[in-house]
């Protein structure tokens, strides 16, 4: 059995925020007296992550998930509970830990903005003691991989924002961490950015085995990259396991896409399933996931089907349907 | 030994990026002290002696001053506390390098600009002015440079020590207002301590401000003997010892505290 890379038990993370009464008497108030109060951030989470694994961490905002990943690697003291990646305690900052992992952080700039990136690596290099010989390898096939190598010498602040997310990934990878944290990598990215940082981060992963653990708001990002989702909802975990596992919970439905060789009217349709779209020659219905093969030889053989398709519903519908369903469960 | 090393020349090379800005400021600079060394060299055409100070000696001391300034109080971390609350340090934190001599680097370049600088601004105010400045004997030079390293070092402490603020708030301008107020007035920058009352001079002599310039210049200008320098050095050393171990169980605290802000 593989041994665990990360390992977290009964992790809380509470931060102590100040509350401020509304308006102008609300801000004089304040001098003389505060009200504080306590937010569970990250409250009693546990899992355990092998080595190779690519994670996807699902949260709406405020979740927790971005906690988790400082908590891990070392940003955050944990408020209760016991953190271990690679076998060592993050929080202390150890730096044989430090040179194994790496955190990006999509919203957070670590080149040096008014120099050119190359410069950024070299300290980096330095940083992390790299051999010249190692540093030029992995510089070489990282600038290739990623398509950069017109821009190293141009400042960071005059680059576009995907040629920064590409350089700040080699910045965070000349030293091949083992363990990667991505904290939404392809925010602000178009489509095109997106899939070609996706392919870099699935590549990464099988080139070296490494783990990678990934927040992001962009649902293409944990379906292409992840094989497994942590969903988590006001700081506690709701899920973890494989995707498949996670639309198969949770995707109550399947989605059958119709095209008719002459017009049905919506009444008809109705009888087969929710009517989610529909003109005269084509029509979308939503189905119970258990009964989609049968209704869909029911449809070919009663009405002028010309194709059918049987599809998932998006992920991004199957996580609405898992916050509702946890946010039904703490209404009753 | 590298990592700060090229930690170094990036440093280095960063502050030469706003060329205008940097050439103003020590444009700046440059006035302050060609005013101060007018307004001296007016009033010492009238008298030979103020306050104590003969002309060269008080020029000497305007120049002092001027270097002193660049070498000790100028610090790259005024923003400090800054970049502690908005969680800019995480870069740094998580990285294989001590965060505290990460900050010493970004210092030390900065002191190291300065000093490129003021050797230039310094050549020219002495073509315009031709004074006569009295070198110290080897000894008092060698403590001299001393005293001014252990400022350098008091002062990159107390700068910590205000950016752990950022920790808790981002409310740090009104304590750093009255640091800089209390340093104008009792580093002496504008006029040497020793023209205060003498009750005066001794109540500073218990604070930490003396040592960022003044005592440096009484050690250069030979006002003070062997065992007055001593005490002077040892005070200054207690101080750094002192402030150090306070700093240093703030920034804990404070790192426990810290929230990584910026998502």
């Amino acid at each position: 059995m593989p041994q665990p890379v990360i390992s977290v038990s009964h992790l809380s993370k509470h931060f102590k925020v100040h509350k401020k009464q509304p308006g102008l008497w609300g801000s004089v108030q304040s001098l003389w007296n505060r009200e504080y109060q306590e937010v569970k951030a990250v409250d009693d989470i546990s899992f355990e992550i092998n080595e190779g694994e690519t994670i996807g961490f699902i949260g709406q905002n405020g979740a927790g998930k971005t906690t988790t990943l400082k908590v891990l690697s070392g940003l955050l003291y944990p408020s209760a509970g016991q953190v271990s990646v690679l076998g060592f305690d993050p929080w202390k900052r150890q730096p044989e830990f430090q040179k194994q992992f790496a955190l990006v952080m999509g919203q957070k700039n670590q080149l040096w903005w008014d120099l050119p990136p190359i410069e950024t690596f070299e300290l980096n290099k330095a940083i992390y003691e790299l051999s010249d010989k190692e540093y030029k390898r992995t510089l070489n096939t990282l600038v290739e991989l990623l398509d950069v190598g017109d821009v190293l010498n141009i400042q960071v602040r005059k680059l576009s924002l995907g040629q920064r997310m590409k350089c700040e990934l080699i910045a965070a990878l000349l030293h091949t961490p083992k363990v990667l944290f991505l904290d939404e990598p392809t925010i602000g990215l178009d489509v095109l950015m997106q899939k070609a940082l996706r392919d870099f981060i699935k590549d990464y992963n099988k080139k070296f085995n490494a783990t990678i653990i990934l927040t992001s708001h962009y649902m293409d990002d944990v379906k292409e990259i992840c094989d497994r989702a942590l969903v988590i909802d006001h700081g506690q975990k709701i899920f973890d396991g494989q995707l498949k596992k996670l639309i198969d919970s949770y995707a109550r439905n399947k989605i059958l896409s119709l095209i008719f060789t002459k017009p049905v009217t919506q009444k008809k349709l109705a009888e087969f399933g929710e009517v989610k779209a529909a003109d005269q020659l084509s029509a979308t219905l939503l189905v119970p996931r258990a009964q989609a093969t049968k209704m869909a030889s029911k449809l070919l053989s009663q009405l002028p089907v010309q194709d059918l398709n049987i599809e998932e519903p998006p992920i991004e519908a199957i996580i609405r349907e898992v916050f509702e369903t946890k946010a039904d469960q703490t209404h009753d | 030994m590298t990592k700060y090393i090229q930690l170094l020349k990036l440093s280095w090379q960063n502050g030469f990026v706003y060329r205008t800005s940097l050439f103003m400021w020590r444009f700046r600079q440059f006035l302050s002290s060609v005013m101060s060394l007018t307004v001296w060299t007016v009033i010492y055409t009238s008298q030979s002696s103020v306050l104590g100070y003969d002309q060269t000696q008080m020029i000497t001391y305007i120049f002092l001053s001027a270097f002193l300034q660049s070498c000790i109080l100028a610090t790259a971390l005024n923003s400090l506390s800054g970049r502690v609350y908005s969680g800019e340090i995480s870069a740094q934190l998580v990285k294989p390098i001590s965060l505290f001599g990460y900050l010493a680097i970004e210092d030390v370049a900065d002191k190291l600009r300065n000093i490129f600088f003021i050797l230039i601004e310094t050549s020219l105010l002495y073509l315009i002015f031709i004074p006569t400045i009295p070198l110290p004997t080897l000894l008092n030079g060698a403590l001299f440079v001393l005293a001014v390293l252990m400022g350098a070092v008091m002062n990159f402490i107390i700068n910590l020590l205000f950016g752990a603020i950022g920790f808790w708030s981002p409310d740090t301008w009104g304590p750093k207002f009255m640091f800089f107020i209390m340093v104008e007035f009792t580093a002496g920058k504008l006029f040497p301590l020793d023209i205060l009352p003498p009750i005066l001079e001794k109540l500073l002599y218990l604070t930490p401000f003396p040592y960022f310039s003044f005592v440096q210049t009484q050690i250069f200008l030979g006002r003070l003997d062997s065992v007055q320098i001593f005490w002077q050095l040892a005070s200054l050393a207690g101080w750094i010892v002192g402030l150090y171990l306070v700093t240093r169980w703030i920034w804990q605290r404070g790192l426990r505290d810290y929230a990584a802000a910026g998502q």
